[in-house]
């Protein structure tokens, strides 16, 4: 195989690989601001119900770790730095909120990534989902108690 | 509504260009690289730690660029290799698990936790689900 052969692969590979992730990021993209468009999120936050109880979370964790799934992590980041300024999570509940999204998020562009190139969706979602929920839940139940404290709380 | 459409296909398009800087440099390296002697002894070097998750010796080089860069520049690398399902979607597995770790974990940090073994757990799990994946798959 020559140079100019290699060159030409690499070329269409490559264009064929932006054009798949143009077909995914694009509508993707379009998707999330229809979704900010009718304040889904504020709707949909009690979804997170079952998890931060599982983990043993107040509710107050539904609305980052709802906007983390969804939109990633940096939009779950925001939002649990809003909270914490106002007092409303402590720092346990901040580490926890943490744990569980640098294991889980953005599940719908990240699946569909990897969906998109041969990858199993199912498989990768779920191991996601469940690994997220059983890690923090025996994060919880082994943190030491003194992490209880409140930080940034209005004294 | 409208607007909100317009906003979603612009910044889709807007990502879809940050993404082709990183993607299409990757392929065409990796795709040259799969031409040299250089992958074979990087994919030799690497291949008794890849067969424990069921992974070829090449595909360290996404698994590190997903580490280290992100879940595009580890797509970029993953393409040209030429993997079976069963091995993309474990590779998916691990990447999903721990991807973007240095910026994400700065992401983590400015919410004011300690980071430490927030990193450590994902790429710890990430390889423990490569195993077992390439057991139950």
């Amino acid at each position: 195989m020559t140079f100019i052969d290699i060159l030409g692969f690499a070329l269409i590979g490559s264009l064929k690989s932006v054009g798949q992730i143009a077909l995914i990021v694009i509508p993707l993209m379009i998707f999330i601001e229809i979704f900010k468009e009718l304040k889904l999120l504020d709707k949909i936050t009690i979804l997170a119900d079952p998890v931060t109880r599982i983990i043993g979370l107040s509710k107050e964790a539904n609305l980052p770790i709802m906007a983390g799934l969804i939109f990633g992590i940096s939009y779950g980041g925001g939002l649990i730095i809003n909270s914490a300024k106002e007092g409303r999570l402590s720092y346990r509940e901040i580490y926890l909120i943490n744990l569980f999204l640098v294991i889980c998020h953005s599940v719908f562009e990240d699946t569909l990534l990897f969906a998109a190139i041969g990858a199993k969706w199912l498989p990768i979602l779920l191991i996601r989902l469940v690994l997220a929920v059983i890690v923090c839940h025996l994060a919880a139940r082994f943190m030491p108690v003194e992490s209880y404290a409140i930080i940034n709380s209005k004294s | 509504m409208i607007a909100a459409i317009k906003r979603g296909f612009n910044n889709g398009i807007k990502t879809t260009y940050e993404l082709a800087k990183i993607v299409i440099p990757v392929y065409f390296i990796i795709t040259f690289l799969t031409h040299t002697s250089l992958l074979e002894g990087i994919s030799r070097f690497m291949s008794p730690v890849m067969k424990l998750v069921g992974l070829p010796g090449k595909a360290a080089l996404p698994v590190v660029l997903g580490f280290f860069v992100n879940i595009y520049a580890a797509i970029g690398a993953i393409l040209p290799l030429n993997m079976s399902i069963k091995e993309i979607t474990i590779i998916a597995a691990i990447l999903l698990l721990a991807h973007s770790l240095p910026m994400e974990t700065a992401i983590a940090r400015m919410t004011g936790v300690k980071t430490s073994f927030l990193v450590l757990t994902r790429i710890i799990m990430a390889f423990i689900i490569g195993a077992f994946f390439n057991v139950v798959l």
